[in-house]
């Protein structure tokens, strides 16, 4: 036990059919660090997460815990061996409380009956306090898992792991979907986990994040070993061109130098839904990237939810080029040259169910058809066309989107919004959970089509795009518009200022 | 808060069964228990029921069990509680009745079965109807005379396990033993239902074995059979005999497409049932069974039965 | 998509497969005569009925419905026009008006519920599978109508070409291959077929790509209603009365033959031809075992197995991806 190598895989390589996911990889975690797993999507960053927690087998290669060789069958038999993880989408029963889904599947019983055993709910309700106490979690053990944010029910999560034992807890981007503020906490308890011997692998796209908690941090790229050495050796820089396989100067392409900013395009004035954004008032030029920036759960999306038709507004005024437009359903919004690219591709943009083709044209099929029949041939080459145009990497356009990578889906809901040519583009988060190579190229996207004089609303949460992509900032807070930012004077402090509501103007008192 | 509710719903349920009997009115109040109303048989069976309880000057309750056999059962049980002082069941299921034929025993209020025997037939008053075997044997003794004897037979049968379909199908075995010239080719259930019958019929044509004669278990099966021989022109050569004398294969017979239906005499049984309840609430003494005689119908005597 | 061979996916040809195995089998049992041309023709024939109403749930299907309603809309259209049928009463055109004019009327009121009331469509026409059975019985007074004039009768029971030519098709069979070809076309051709297909999909992405999906719901359903309202004037015609117990179970059949030709329960996704396979695949299959004399009930367990099969082998085919 002198060793301090807790996990060691070594010689990994896994095929799916012709596709070579993995090749010879090692990867060693050490006991009690935090170990950043880093590469873009498809470097084989879940495929090995998942060997390593039984739901694929490797072809070849050998893990060894604590220094002894170990096959893993199954997650379950993960979870025996102290591997447990904490996936990105978390699927707890909503409907079970706190303590219940705690103890889902191990259940105190007051008898042995097998199935038939009674639960013994007093039991299960203090263990389960004992546990949140011990985390020092304010969860309420009879609380709905319904009833919990996106944060707590990781907590939950987190915690259950532990409780079943998990010497190796595995965290795939679980800040993906919470706010800066839940993040800060979570990194504490991942610090307190840490401390109490457990190793953590922390997988995420957010590189700040990796030089915030992590000791370690191994590089995959294409399924091959890249780079693992302590996180102080690195910078930012050198992460990134391991990740990618070059050097990115800047990420973010500079405006073109010709540009001009318009009159405005869309004008918003006085917009209120009644209860989770007040008086909101906005314009984008024609040409201009105008940035949206403030916390989660500030009102961001369900403002640009409320512009483009999909949520009713109690009142406030929508002009646009200049003229009253009565926007009731995103059908007004369409027609009237409105576009949202929304941040949650597989609820609000894809139809996962159709092919690659007719998600790009479904918007644009009334201009591609005759009397309602469709002319597939101008339909099929408008479709070749925005494919080739975002260089969608599909084997044609009858490939189902489902089969898709994220970046390329990503550029599918882009591709349909291009070919039906509209004027106002709303993207919300429009690079989330995509790699830094894709993300490059929907930024080189977005800065062409303000060059194509359209107005362009853009919600982020990654400051870096903010900064590096607007003409413009807006920041909202607690639902309302805590103020403006030009060009000139975008600094994350300023941004964070606003957002934080700490500003002059802000109610917030430090 | 919830098991509020859930007391409210249980005495809710309940409630029919606490209310004391309904007084002894002068005036007799008896109720039909059907097992569904739909169809042209059910529909002549309390018509009739209700004409004789008319003239009778009975007091009427008609219920509807819609095939669901707990359902004739509740509602018997209603009908007791709330003092009713005859019954007479056509039963949805002559098992599922038994309980329902029980408590009138129990409670002492005279049920009478139509058309259908319980299986506890014992504690009822009375039983008004046909024999389905005798019905059964009367229309395949009739198509064995049409053939000489001799000859090859398609049977459409009725829903397999109900009383009709096994006592009708033992008449039909009764004649078959006796004529070893008529052989069975094919025998399926139609389940009461004309497309069902007209379907396979056309299947059994194609399947190119001699049909001399098709017996079917009731008209509706036998007019859907008929059409399949009609549209294969081969109305000549096969004869098609039904059972229960609707209106259509009345018209049928009339018009020599159908050879012949057997009459269940639906309105006289109707009719004695309340004959027999009314005896019975007056004290007389009943018998066990009352028979109505069913009647063969072929062109010579529809004229008779034709409204 | 390593799960295709060439246009089809492994699971189109599966299913064709299973087809022609059924069909090859069931000549060799009964000799050739099930695949007699005459007797082909028949199998058709018998699947137009139930085809129709499998077109009219394959619309409301991939928009990711489901119509349990159709039997009982059969039914109702069918004893509506057969009241307006007998001889030398009205033109031969009111009953047949007023049948599609009945199912379009409870389809559209299925539609609505479904698209703006905002019901589950599983529970609006389980309510109309019940009310509509109801409104036969109540319409028809319990039992048949019957005495139905010789035109009428000619609807579904005629042949095309009517005269003259050696080689005629049952008109049955005519209607079911028109319905088949309109909904193919209006499916996979027109714009509203897409739209059918992208809220079936997922609902919210086609709100936001400016579809009336209000709209696209609720004119399947009155589809649907439409198709089984001509499906029930076909079937009173056939059977030459109007029976308010007619169609009973016919929805599951239909559901069966969508199943049985790959269209996903969930919405979204299948193809028209399925929908046709999984039709003929049900009637070829009766029409078989009746040949062989099989008893139905034990038919009917056959049946519910493929079913059962069917949607395995799809579910193990979509998990391979």
């Amino acid at each position: 036990m002198a060793a301090t190598e807790k996990l060691v895989m070594r010689g990994i390589s896994k095929s799916f059919g012709n596709l070579r996911a993995l090749n010879n990889l090692d990867f060693t975690l050490r006991r009690g660090e935090i170990h950043a797993l880093m590469g873009e999507n498809g470097a084989g960053k879940s495929t090995l997460m998942k060997i390593l927690i039984g739901i694929h087998m490797a072809d070849s290669g050998e893990i060894f815990l604590d220094g002894e060789p170990v096959v893993i069958a199954s997650p379950r038999e993960a979870l025996a061996r102290g591997i447990a993880m904490i996936h990105q989408e978390l699927y707890p029963i909503l409907d079970m409380s706190v303590a219940d889904n705690l103890f889902l599947g191990r259940e105190w019983k007051r008898n042995a009956m097998g199935p038939l055993s009674m639960v013994d709910r007093r039991k299960t309700r203090r263990e389960t306090e004992n546990l949140l106490a011990g985390f020092g979690i304010g969860i309420s053990p009879d609380a709905a898992m319904r009833g919990l944010s996106v944060a707590e029910t990781q907590l939950v999560e987190i915690v259950k792991a532990v409780s079943q034992g998990a010497e190796i807890i595995i965290m795939d981007e679980p800040t993906s979907a919470i706010n800066e503020k839940e993040a800060d906490r979570l990194f504490a308890h991942v610090e307190r986990l840490k401390t109490s011997g457990a190793s953590i692998i922390y997988i995420s796209h957010k590189i700040d994040e990796i030089f915030k908690i992590a000791e370690t941090v191994t590089v995959l790229r294409d399924g091959n070993f890249v780079a693992s050495r302590p996180t102080r050796e690195m910078t930012p820089e050198l992460l990134v061109s391991q990740m990618v396989g070059r050097e990115i100067d800047d990420i973010y392409p500079p405006p073109p130098p010709d540009r001009h900013i318009d009159g405005a395009v869309l004008e918003v004035s006085g917009l209120s839904d009644g209860y989770r954004f007040r008086n909101v008032s906005f314009q984008i030029r024609s040409g201009e990237i105008l940035g949206m920036a403030g916390l989660m759960g500030s009102g961001r999306t369900e403002v640009a939810e409320c512009v483009f038709g999909l949520t009713p507004k109690t009142s406030g005024e929508t002009l646009l080029r200049g003229k009253p437009a009565d926007v009731r359903s995103p059908r007004d919004a369409v027609l009237g040259g409105m576009a949202l690219v929304s941040d949650d591709r597989k609820q609000k943009g894809l139809n996962l169910a159709a092919t690659v083709g007719e998600n790009i044209s479904i918007v644009s099929l009334e201009e591609c058809s005759r009397l309602g029949i469709i002319d597939r041939v101008r339909e099929r080459a408008g479709v070749d066309e925005y494919m080739k145009r975002l260089a969608i990497k599909a084997e044609s356009a009858d490939t189902p989107a489902a089969s898709l990578s994220g970046g390329n889906q990503q550029k599918t809901v882009l591709a349909k919004w291009l070919m039906a040519g509209p004027e106002v583009i709303i993207f919300d988060e429009p690079t989330r959970g995509i790699d830094v190579g894709a993300k490059r190229e929907i930024y080189q996207l977005i800065r062409e089509l303000a060059a194509q004089g359209k107005a362009i609303l853009m919600i982020s949460s990654e400051m870096g795009e903010i900064i590096g992509m607007s003409d413009r900032v807006i920041v909202m807070a607690d639902g309302e518009l805590a103020g403006t930012l030009d060009r000139s004077e975008l600094t994350e402090e300023a941004i964070m200022t606003l957002a934080a509501n700490l500003g002059p103007t802000g109610k917030g008192v430090r | 808060m919830k098991s509020i509710l859930a007391k409210i719903v249980v005495v809710a349920l309940f409630f029919p069964f606490f209310v004391p009997a309904a007084s002894g009115a002068a005036e007799r109040s008896v109720a039909l228990c059907m097992s569904h109303m739909s169809n042209a048989f059910t529909i002549e069976m309390s018509d009739a029921v209700r004409k004789r309880a008319a003239e009778l000057g009975v007091t009427l309750i008609v219920n509807d069990g819609n095939k669901d056999a707990a359902r004739q059962v509740g509602q018997i049980e209603s009908l007791i509680a709330q003092g009713i002082d005859g019954i007479i069941v056509e039963a949805v299921s002559v098992d599922g009745i038994q309980p329902a034929v029980n408590l009138a025993k129990e409670t002492g209020v005279p049920l009478v079965t139509v058309n259908q025997k319980a299986t506890n037939q014992e504690n009822a008053v009375s039983f008004v109807g046909v024999s389905h075997e005798d019905g059964g044997e009367l229309e395949m003794a009739e198509a064995a005379k049409a053939i000489g004897g001799k000859g090859n037979v398609a049977l459409l049968l009725g829903p397999m396990g109900s009383d009709a379909q096994i006592g009708r199908s033992a008449g039909y075995k009764k004649v078959l033993d006796r004529n070893p010239g008529m052989q069975v080719v094919f025998e399926q259930t139609a389940n009461w239902d004309t497309e069902a019958a007209l379907r396979l019929m056309e299947n059994w044509l194609q399947a190119g074995t001699k049909i001399d004669v098709v017996v079917a278990q009731n008209d509706g099966m036998a007019l859907g059979a008929l059409k399949a021989v009609e549209d294969a022109q081969l109305q000549k050569e096969i004869k098609v005999y039904g059972l229960d004398a609707v209106p259509d294969a009345l018209a049928a017979v009339k018009d020599g497409r159908l050879t012949g239906t057997v009459s269940q005499n639906t309105s006289a049984q109707g009719a004695k049932s309340v004959d027999v309840m009314v005896d019975a609430l007056n004290g007389k003494q009943v018998p066990k069974e009352v028979i109505v005689e069913q009647m063969f119908i072929d062109k010579a005597n529809v004229a008779k039965y034709l409204k | 998509m390593k799960n295709r061979v060439g246009k089809y996916t492994v699971r189109e040809l599966g299913i064709f497969a299973a087809f022609i195995a059924l069909i090859v089998a069931l000549a060799v049992v009964s000799g050739g005569t099930s695949i007699s041309p005459r007797n082909l023709v028949l199998v058709i024939k018998q699947a137009s009925i139930n085809g129709i109403l499998s077109v009219g749930m394959m619309f409301v299907i991939v928009s990711g419905g489901i119509d349990l309603s159709v039997g009982s809309i059969l039914a109702v259209s069918g004893v509506a026009a057969s009241m307006f049928a007998h001889p030398g009463e009205y033109h031969l055109a009111i009953p047949v008006a007023l049948a599609m004019l009945v199912g379009l009327a409870l389809g559209c009121a299925n539609g609505f519920l479904v698209a703006f009331g905002e019901i589950p469509p599983f529970i609006v026409t389980l309510g109309m599978l019940t009310m509509g059975r109801g409104l036969a019985l109540i319409l028809s007074g319990g039992s048949p109508i019957y005495n139905i004039s010789k035109p009428f009768e000619n609807l579904a029971g005629g042949f095309f070409p009517s005269a003259g030519f050696p080689y005629r098709a049952p008109i049955l069979s005519v209607y079911f291959l028109a319905v088949v070809a309109a909904g193919a076309f209006v499916l996979t051709r027109t714009v509203y077929g897409r739209h059918v297909y992208a809220v079936g999909g997922n609902e919210m992405s086609a709100r936001i790509s400016g579809i009336r999906v209000g709209l696209v719901k609720m004119s399947v359903y009155a589809i649907s209603g439409a198709l089984s309202g001509l499906a029930g004037l076909l079937l009173a015609s056939r059977i030459v009365s109007g029976n308010p117990n007619s169609g009973s179970g016919y929805e599951l059949d239909a559901i069966a033959a969508v199943t049985i030709g790959g269209i996903s329960m969930s919405g979204g996704a299948g193809k028209w031809h399925g929908a046709v396979i999984g039709t003929i695949f049900i009637a070829v299959m009766g029409n078989g075992l009746d040949l062989m004399g099989m008893p139905s009930n034990l038919q009917l367990v056959i049946k519910g197995a493929i079913i059962i099969a069917a949607v395995f082998y799809d579910i193990r085919a979509k998990r391979k991806r």
